[in-house]
């Protein structure tokens, strides 16, 4: 059951693990999980969530373009390249 | 005494000496490991400018981008990548004339707390070669512990700089959240990580620090720095139960308590009525994060990418089965878990609440105290391998370190004095914006607790 959970999880994350590996990280998580599961012990009621600590507002800046000169190391870079391309392999 | 800065500033512009300290970091860091790279010369062939840091030797944490060199993140996924521009704090500290030397090793994606967790090399203890150097800035830690560096800086997202700093007896600072931009550190999670800085001298530090503070266009979360107020000399020193910190541990702690009353400062022992909450939620709050940011790794557009793959989703998958340790794949794990529909209020939403008591504890301790005594961590540099601490253990560890990353406050790790052939050390925690407090008082215990270097360390003074 555990061990289906975490399969499932992994899929989602687009890991793929051996069984070896899905075992042993399994058994990991469900420790951690049961860490977490403490967490229902905290009285939070009325307490709003924290999602930065000083971030009072959203900020943002002109939409200015500026250029970038330096799109060669970034197409260096990828695993498979043609022309100005990122190459993968076909999607259908 | 390690060497001072004006002993450092002509290394890298005089050529004669420049080769010299090339090739004495060369052997000096055979054994120890700290440097992933090292290359003296600028990638980008820039004279050295002059400044507050002009001709300073700095390392750099392998997960910080420095353009035309290696960022590696301590992965085999990114083990081929070269950085294609400069983080806003490397360029600050640039500006002001000093320059990388090199990049060092860490825990894969700054997940762990020994550096065992890089899959691309080991790096042992300066002080003692069968211990961890800690992590998972550890590389940066034990490159200034050897004397390689006078200054390194690092990533701290619940504990990687202040730990390994620690380990290897020297100062750690994890900085006010935002007020050093992230811009060019590898995310791993946003809303806790900070660039930190390592150093043997809390004078250099502290002008590092002011060198990089400021708000950056690059990183919407950056702030500037902000007045924090005159501080008193009330401390508060964090009860801990009997057993928790190892004997060593416990007797620097009591050591730096007496050392703050004998200068004058009212030590007074309390509670951290949360903090027992602390560790589930960081977990929890650092997996969500880092399942989302590491989600780029997918073998397109940079990183390692399978031999062959017969569809764009096994290409992922094949590419992150075989780029990833198993500690990042634990850690995506748990997040995806934790953000998954059903489980989001139970895990996520809760440890963002709870970081909300812990702010308001934290806040309330600021409100009757200028500073926190804690712990670093409960023991000193481990054991390397099956001789150290398991996994599991070493995330309940981090509770005194990942405290002041919920809460966004600044905390140094301040060394004291070496027991049993090792480093021992505390930490001081102060409210938001309120880092020169830190250097003040950092230099104050100094006199009780000078920083050493251990035996066979570079000393540059040495090469002239």
């Amino acid at each position: 059951m555990a061990h289906d959970e975490w399969s499932i999880t992994a899929e989602l994350a687009r890991l793929e693990l051996d069984e070896a590996e899905a075992r042993r990280l399994a058994a990991e998580a469900e420790r951690m999980k049961e860490l977490f599961s403490t967490m229902s012990e905290a009285d939070v009621d009325g307490l709003e969530p924290t999602t930065h600590t000083l971030v009072r507002e959203n900020r943002v800046r002109n939409d200015n373009p500026e250029p970038f000169n330096n799109t060669e190391d970034l197409l260096e870079a990828a695993p498979e390249a043609e022309d100005k391309f990122f190459l993968i392999p076909n999607v259908l | 005494m390690p060497a001072e800065i004006k002993d450092w500033a002509g290394v890298l512009k005089d050529p004669d000496l420049k080769n010299k300290y090339v090739e004495a970091v060369r052997n000096n860091d055979g054994e120890v490991g700290a440097f992933l790279s090292f290359d003296a010369d600028d990638p980008q062939g820039r004279d050295i400018p002059e400044g507050r840091l002009s001709g300073i030797p700095v390392a750099v944490k392998d997960n910080i981008a420095v353009r035309g060199r290696p960022l590696t993140c301590g992965s085999r996924i990114l083990a081929d990548l070269t950085a294609p521009y400069t983080a806003t704090a490397v360029g600050r500290l640039e500006a002001e004339g000093a320059r990388v030397v090199g990049k060092t090793n860490l825990d894969e994606f700054g997940m762990g707390s020994s550096n065992e967790n890089s899959a691309l090399q080991a790096t042992v203890n300066p002080w003692n070669h069968d211990r961890v150097p800690g992590g998972s800035s550890g590389g940066s830690a034990a490159a200034v512990a050897s004397g390689s560096v006078p200054l390194a800086l690092g990533s701290d997202t619940g504990g990687s700089v202040r730990q390994p700093a620690s380990f290897c007896g020297v100062y750690g600072l994890k900085p006010t959240y935002g007020v050093i931009s992230r811009y060019g550190l590898t995310a791993y999670a946003s809303s806790l990580d900070v660039v930190g800085c390592i150093s043997s001298d809390i004078g250099l530090l502290e002008s590092a620090f002011h060198a990089m503070a400021a708000r950056d266009e690059r990183d919407q979360s950056s702030v500037d720095l902000q007045p924090a107020g005159e501080s008193g000399k009330r401390v508060m020193m964090l009860r801990v139960e009997d057993g928790v910190l190892d004997p060593e541990v416990a007797l620097s702690y009591e050591s730096a308590a007496e050392s703050l009353r004998a200068l004058g400062y009212a030590v007074e022992q309390a509670d951290l009525p949360s903090l027992n909450l602390v560790v589930p939620a960081y977990y929890t709050i650092a997996t969500a994060e880092a399942s989302a940011n590491l989600a780029r790794y997918n073998g397109i557009r940079y990183g390692h990418a399978p031999a062959f793959s017969e569809n764009p989703v096994e290409l992922m998958r094949q590419a992150r089965h075989e780029g990833f340790g198993d500690e990042v794949k634990l850690r995506i794990l748990l997040g995806t878990y934790v953000l998954r529909s059903g489980f989001q209020d139970q895990y996520y939403g809760r440890a963002q609440k709870i970081r909300t008591l812990i702010r308001k504890e934290l806040a309330g301790v600021f409100r009757q105290h200028d500073f926190i005594l804690m712990p670093t961590f409960p023991t000193q540099a481990f054991g390397r391998g099956d001789a150290g601490m398991d996994d599991y253990r070493q995330r309940l560890a981090d509770v005194f370190t990942c405290l002041s990353n919920l809460t966004g406050t600044p905390a140094l790790a301040v060394p004291t004095a070496p027991a049993a052939g090792l480093p021992t050390g505390v930490q001081l925690l102060a409210p938001a914006f309120a880092e020169d407090r830190l250097f003040g008082i950092a230099r104050e215990i100094a006199g009780d607790f000078p920083v050493m270097l251990p035996e066979g360390a570079l000393d540059i003074r040495s090469l002239s």
